[in-house]
């Protein structure tokens, strides 16, 4: 169980030069909590999970991951969080060979990503180059290299986009997984059917603005 | 201490693979490199003695597109994004780049100066370790630059186009110390306060390179 909220956010923006994509956004995740981020394209939330996960700074505001300032102590923060995007894999390499550089950057076994690869349903192409994979299955690699990292802190960034049913299931088990450890997750989304169940609050962004609580109960509305 | 090696190790061996599978840095490099000692050979004249200017030339200019390729490679598969959140310090990455880039300047190295061998008819004889050495320890500093600079134009547009703007006048000391160094191997003749100069340049960009790649990675 974590001491501090796995993730508090105080006023946090972010300019690209004259562009504001994120202004004044102030949230905390309880542990055990997974928080929705809605919004419109644009809207600011691939921004925000990016400043959380110290793939970016912000211009304005701070930030902390399981105590640890975005800022300050961001390589503190790359050890309690895990940001799943829509980064890529090494085509040219396994998937096994994927998850087994992961595993050795990340300072885990390399048993333990063969278990995620059997895990995520990859297990018989494990040793294929991703090249050949589907969409579909360079999703479940990605959820497999988050998972195998054993996050405090989970940011999702639509984790539902080219998964079928089998895959969106595993998406609820990583995120159900971190909250039972005590963790947090924010978990930014179009798809409001499958993610409606997962969250406990919801944080609708618009221009890169939180939008009033009063709006939250129709967030629906804006995917 | 371990962990570090360990994940520059990962890191290294990752880039050789992807480069082994998909041969599409070197092999490009080599042959630019090729090109540019022809052309210097046909437009200069191909006399031994020149070989050494030319052969350096011709290894400055393809590494320039050795190291552009290998950086710009991470951010096609779209996964430099997560090399840069695995947790552990961002000096790891450094060293991992630079072993990746040594070695494969070092093959570089070896294929162009076997061709400008045969095309200049160097012979090589009893001076070839020392050769070797001075090819050692100028991939060394090409290496240092370059990786520092991978992380230098990581998010800047254009980066591959600034790539030889700044790699080329700042690796000038060891092109010229390589220039030197193999015109003393070949002759027979000490190295003299050119191996020195190449020492120093390593020492250097391997001192500052880690925290300021670090740093500059962080943004």
């Amino acid at each position: 169980m974590l001491t501090s909220p796995p993730v508090v956010a105080e006023g946090l923006g972010r300019r690209f030069g004259r562009v504001v994509a994120l202004r004044g956004v102030s949230l905390t995740v309880p542990a055990g909590t997974c928080l929705l981020l809605a919004g419109p394209n644009g809207a600011g939330k691939t921004t925000l999970l990016r400043i959380l996960a110290t793939a970016l700074r912000p211009t304005e505001g701070r930030a902390r991951v399981c105590g640890w300032d975005v800022v300050r102590e961001a390589s503190r923060v790359r050890e309690v969080c895990a940001y799943l995007g829509s980064g890529g894999a090494y085509t040219a390499l396994s998937g096994r060979e994927n998850l087994h550089f992961a595993a050795d950057m990340a300072g885990r076994p390399r048993a333990l990503a063969n278990r995620w690869l059997e895990r995520v349903g990859l297990g018989s192409v494990a040793d294929r180059p991703v090249a050949t994979y589907s969409l579909g299955m360079r999703r479940r690699l990605a959820l497999a290299r988050v998972g195998l990292l054993e996050p405090a802190v989970l940011l999702a960034d639509e984790p539902f986009v080219g998964l079928d049913e089998e895959g969106v299931g595993l998406v609820r088990e990583l995120v159900d997984e971190v909250r039972r450890r005590g963790g947090g997750v924010i978990l930014a989304t179009h798809d409001w059917d499958r993610a409606q169940p997962l969250g406990d609050r919801v944080l609708v962004l618009r221009d890169g603005r939180p939008q009033p609580q009063e709006r939250e109960a129709s967030a629906g509305a804006l995917w | 201490m371990v962990r570090a090696l360990e994940r520059a190790v990962a890191l290294a061996a990752k880039d050789l693979r992807v480069e082994w599978r998909r041969r599409e840095v070197l092999l490009p490099s080599a042959s630019f490199g090729l090109l540019v000692a022809l052309v210097l050979g046909l437009t200069q004249g191909a006399q031994p003695d020149r070989a050494p200017a030319m052969l350096w030339v011709a290894l400055a200019l393809a590494a320039v597109l050795l190291v552009e390729r290998t950086t710009e490679r991470e951010g096609e598969e779209g996964t430099l994004e997560a090399l840069l959140l695995y947790p552990g310090s961002r000096e790891d990455l450094f060293w991992g780049r630079w072993a990746a880039l040594v070695v494969l300047l070092l093959v570089l190295g070896l294929a162009l100066g076997l061709a400008q061998a045969v095309l200049f008819g160097v012979r090589l004889g009893p001076g070839w370790m020392r050769l070797a050495a001075a090819g050692l320890l100028a991939s060394c500093g090409l290496a240092a630059v370059g990786a520092l600079l991978s992380a230098l134009l990581l998010n800047v547009r254009g980066g591959h186009l600034l790539m030889p703007l700044l790699l080329l006048p700042t690796c000038l000391p060891v092109l010229l110390a390589g220039i030197r160094l193999t015109e003393a191997a070949l002759q027979g003749a000490p190295f003299g306060p050119w191996l020195g100069v190449l020492v120093v340049f390593d020492a250097l960009f391997l001192l500052v390179g880690p925290p300021l790649f670090a740093a500059v990675a962080e943004g």
